[in-house]
């Protein structure tokens, strides 16, 4: 399920009561054994801190003042929700928030769940200690608020796992930005190296920027170096044809270089024409032919030395 | 809406001001058609940048007023396709083919020009 706290309707809350099998019982033995979690707040909170001051993998949340105190805090205002006895939205939206702050402390799953796991250990000595003569209903008290625990835990951990999520897609678009340079090298002439796997969706982005680049650079020819493409099947081939159409209809013809002779035989042999299409061998032949096109001609200004 | 047709020297100026009906771009190619004899033109530019959706048949239409200034001795360029039009028509299959394009205005009248001094004998 999408992690999203604007996506999170009443029905998704009662499902998730349900998966944890949270019943009628459960919260009236929770409502049972209220004052040992709130009566020893603080010793509750401290099992949870002390865990994680033991490891150093933890020390993103420990070390930092500002984060673990805001960590406190909200753990204190778990615990004192968790017996409340409401699971609504505005306890889970407590549940994300806590999760947010985890994951900007990069606190790894694991560790969380050994610390939230000594936190329970110490609600359950309380707990037990209320039963003295009848272990069984202790037991019974303990396990309806570790549903509750466990239910907790599904939120923070997706919250985390929501944040991680969301930093690797912006990741990944900043990747595809920085594969696809439109580059100008004389007035009204681009070149656009392509380097790795075309694939669809960054063949839509190529595309677009590309077309961008054109209208910005007011450029007239573009050389599409294609050296950096490793396989070119049909479905690359058609992405380039696209690609060099739509440039037409703005008005630059594009030269394609750089096709191999692995990728030209490949090309020859999937029977795919790039008839419509200007290639020439190299960077260089592209290059100059765009110069003829636009009427530039490089003249060397000094002689090499005849050595 | 009418596309107002201009006359810069030997060139007409078409520029689309808003979306067009199909009526409109046919009114469009018969006004053009008679203008280049009246005017005895020999370029037509279409300025097509307040497009933002062209179908099949605003594309076929574009073909056929270009291959029939052609025969009236005009050459057509169409100017200003934007980005995301060109991409839709590249993706939908369709084609501008045999009709020049350039990206805006003044370089759809210097490719003219340098196609007319290319026809002149010299």
């Amino acid at each position: 399920m999408p992690f999203r706290m604007t996506e999170f309707a009443p029905s998704d809350i009662e499902r998730r009561l349900e998966f944890v099998n949270l019943g009628s019982d459960d919260r009236t033995r929770i409502a049972a054994v209220q004052r040992d979690v709130l009566d020893h707040l603080d010793e509750h909170v401290a099992a949870f801190f002390d865990h994680l001051a033991r490891f150093e993998e933890a020390r993103g949340l420990t070390g930092r003042a500002e984060l673990i105190e805001e960590a406190r805090r909200l753990k204190r205002e778990h615990l004192v929700a968790m017996v409340s006895g409401t699971y609504g939205r505005e306890y889970i939206e407590q549940r994300f928030r806590l999760g947010q702050v985890y994951s900007r402390a990069a606190l790894e799953v694991s560790i969380f769940m050994g610390a939230f796991h000594t936190l329970m250990a110490s609600v359950g000595r309380r707990i037990m200690a209320r039963y003295p003569k009848d272990p069984l209903a202790g037991f019974e008290h303990f396990t309806s608020l570790k549903k509750v625990a466990f239910f907790d835990i599904a939120i923070i951990v997706d919250a985390m796992m929501a944040d991680r999520e969301q930093t690797i897609r912006q990741q990944q678009e900043a990747i595809r930005e920085l594969s696809t340079p439109t580059l100008q090298v004389r007035d009204q002439l681009l070149i656009l190296p392509i380097i790795g796997v075309l694939d669809t969706q960054r063949a839509k982005q190529l595309t677009e920027s590309l077309l961008r680049a054109i209208r910005s650079h007011r450029a007239r020819v573009v050389v599409m170096d294609i050296t950096g493409v490793a396989t070119v099947d049909s479905k690359v081939a058609n992405h380039l044809i696209q690609t060099v159409e739509a440039a037409a209809l703005m008005g630059a013809s594009v030269i394609v270089t750089g096709v191999s002779a692995d990728v030209a035989q490949s090309l020859v042999t999937l029977g795919i024409d790039l008839g419509r299409i200007t290639t020439l061998g190299d960077l260089q032949g592209g290059l100059e032919e765009a110069e003829r096109i636009l009427g530039y001609s490089v003249v060397r200004t000094t002689a090499i030395d005849a050595a | 809406m009418p596309v107002p047709i201009l006359k810069q020297g030997s060139v007409l100026i078409a520029s689309i001001q808003a979306a067009l009906t199909d009526h409109d771009l046919l009114q469009l190619r018969d006004e053009l058609a008679e203008k280049v004899g009246r005017f005895r033109s020999r370029g037509v530019i279409i300025d097509v940048t307040a497009l933002d959706v062209m179908d099949s048949f605003a594309t076929r239409t574009l073909r056929g007023i270009a291959a029939t200034a052609r025969l009236r001795g005009a050459q057509t360029v169409v100017v200003g396709v934007q980005p995301e039009v060109a991409i839709a028509i590249v993706q939908l299959g369709l084609t501008l083919q045999g009709v020049p394009t350039a990206l805006d205005l003044e370089e759809g009248l210097d490719l003219l020009r340098r196609s007319m001094a290319r026809d002149l004998p010299s």
